[in-house]
């Protein structure tokens, strides 16, 4: 409390407005079937394409389903996917460019290299190619997502790693014997996780426009599931009659985005204010 | 330095034989996936194992690949699944809208972010600063096809002054095709500059912040000479050769946006791969894909190393 009755949340403006903005999309995953008025699944045949009312706030569906019930909903897949396929990035990418940067060699070369050329394919290409495989579901949408942000992950844990490992206390720790295991994870893993944090606040904006741009092609989340990608997607056939269901999911999908993106880069403000410019 | 240059060059064919491979591996992570994919989930054993032998599925992954990679290198990708036609041809048709539609896109994000980017570095910390960076965040959170979807709504829809899709090739009718090609370009261009111009301030603050700057101010050159003649022309070269990276993410970018306008490139024919599990499709597409944007950093690599030989001494490093 003692911190947060200190910090300077004007100074930090951007840092507070992406954690009001966050907070607000994770509250409402969170509290999802609690504030949406209706389900977002239950259909209403005489209540198709209904435009914004006072019954329904941000109108309806093609199926008479509530817009914003399914938009608040649909929070929690951006949420769910964003946090496990940013997991899969930093267990990946951080065991991978630690175990790089401390051996060294050989192990260095290959581990990095096969990092460079991962890093260079174009991110929504390589999540499609994997979905080809894995099958199009919501939980390889996570999987393949989580893959491409690998070697980013890697790279940043690398370049730490090896600016850890030129302090004195790493010498000293391997001088009086410690194994390899205690030093990475008790002397190493501390200073790899501050930028590491950074990261992934600006991987999870990306995870959500990835998992709502597969959605959007019909590879993420599948109908009825709601998805902000999905209902982008449906509201195309209804631009003309019904343009509200191409503007609220979209709104709801920019704002989240918006708000990683901000929290992020606040972060990095803070945390490392010589990156400000 | 040519050295340098060629090594770089030769670079390329081990890089592009890794990324086939990862492709490939990325394609076959699920053993048997391409005939259970292509044939659906009831397909009987008896069909599956009829289906890999017509295919050359049931060989050893390590000759499919390398049986693949030297016909892809000459430009046969096989015969698509569904209806026995040669990828090939159908890929080199479709390439060219695509390569349209991404350097357009390229073209609109430059022409805004190179501007905007070199006032704000300018203004540095000054209202004009402020508004130029709250609109590169506002746009860098924007999605693609948000923002395409958006356009048809406004521009074909509500006020019918553009097409909401269509494609007329360049040399049949190049009016027709540059009015299609508005709204896809500026739905992937907008989006687009904002990490461009983002990437522009910073390369400008950080010339303006050099020795050589404060030396033309103190010989009391010109704001305009400053700016134009020593800063924006040094700030160039480094901001091309991350806007290299960009252009690739834009390339990839193209699937969806091509898929909202009907545009008949190569994005859209990953999809139409993807959806009917046609894997000689999605196969050969992706690798074209990847083949452009490896050649867009190489070139652009290259370029940079003869305009500024202090990348290739940084590279030594």
């Amino acid at each position: 409390m003692n911190f947060l009755s200190k910090f300077n949340w004007i100074r930090h403006g951007l840092l507070t407005i992406g954690i009001m903005i966050v907070g607000t999309v994770i509250v409402a995953a969170l509290t999802a079937p609690i504030i949406s008025p209706y389900s977002p699944y239950d259909l209403d045949v005489t209540m198709m394409l209904q435009a914004p009312s006072a019954d329904h706030w941000l109108g309806t569906d093609e199926l008479g389903r509530d817009v914003l019930s399914r938009t608040i909903f649909a929070s929690q897949i951006s949420i769910q996917v964003a946090l496990v396929a940013v997991s899969v990035g930093v267990i990946g990418g951080t065991i991978i460019g630690v175990l790089a940067a401390y051996f060294g060699g050989v192990t260095d070369l290959i581990l990095m290299r096969l990092m460079e050329l991962l890093f260079s394919f174009p991110a929504i290409l390589l999540a499609i190619v994997l979905m080809a495989s894995l099958g199009t579901s919501i939980l390889n949408a996570m999987i393949a997502i989580g893959i491409i942000f690998i070697p980013g992950f890697a790279r940043l844990a690398r370049a730490t790693t090896v600016e850890a490992m030129q302090q004195q206390y790493i010498e000293a720790a391997r001088s009086v014997g410690m194994s390899h295991s205690r030093i990475l994870i008790i002397e190493i893993m501390p200073n790899v996780i501050t930028p590491l944090l950074v990261e992934a606040a600006v991987a999870f904006a990306y995870a959500v426009l990835l998992e709502s741009a597969l959605s959007f092609l019909g590879l993420g989340a599948q109908p009825p599931e709601p998805s902000w990608g999905n209902m982008l997607n449906t509201g195309r056939g209804f631009m003309a009659q019904a343009p509200w269901l191409s503007i609220m999911p979209g709104m709801a999908l920019f704002f989240c985005v918006l708000g990683f993106n901000l929290l992020g880069d606040g972060l990095r403000d803070m945390l490392d204010p010589h990156l400000r410019d | 330095m040519l050295r340098l240059i060629f090594t770089r060059l030769a670079l390329f064919v081990p890089t592009l034989l890794a990324a086939s491979i990862i492709l490939f591996i990325a394609i076959n992570v699920v053993p048997g996936s391409a005939a259970r994919s292509a044939l659906g989930v009831d397909a009987t054993p008896q069909a599956i194992m009829r289906f890999e032998a017509l295919n050359g599925l049931d060989r050893p992954l390590i000759v499919q690949y390398s049986d693949w990679f030297i016909k892809a290198m000459q430009g046969d990708f096989g015969k698509s699944f569904q209806n026995r036609v040669a990828v090939g041809p159908e890929i080199l048709k479709r390439l060219p809208v695509t390569l349209e539609l991404a350097l357009l896109a390229f073209l609109i994000a430059n022409v805004i972010a190179l501007p905007l980017g070199a006032i704000a570095a300018f203004r540095h910390r000054k209202i004009l600063d402020v508004i130029i960076t709250t609109f590169a965040t506002i746009l860098g959170a924007v999605p693609n096809f948000w923002l395409a979807t958006l356009f048809v709504l406004l521009f074909a829809l509500i006020w019918p002054i553009l097409p909401a899709g269509g494609f007329t090739p360049f040399l049949s009718d190049p009016k027709a095709n540059l009015i299609q090609m508005i709204l896809p370009a500026l739905s992937l261009g907008l989006v687009s500059s904002s990490l461009l111009l983002r990437i522009m301030r910073t390369t400008m603050l950080e010339v303006l912040n050099s020795a050589y700057i404060k030396t033309a101010h103190a010989k009391g050159a010109s704001e305009r000479v400053v700016l134009i003649r020593h800063a924006l022309r040094n700030a160039l070269i480094p901001f091309f050769t991350v806007g290299a990276v960009e252009f690739g993410f834009l390339f990839g970018g193209v699937v969806v946006i091509e898929d909202i306008f009907r545009l008949p490139g190569i994005g859209s024919l990953v999809l139409v791969g993807i959806i009917n599990r046609d894997y000689p499709v999605l196969l050969g597409s992706a690798l074209v894909i990847t083949i452009v944007v490896l050649a867009a950093n190489m070139i652009v690599d290259t370029i940079a190393m003869i305009l500024d030989p202090r990348q290739i001494h940084a590279g030594e490093r």
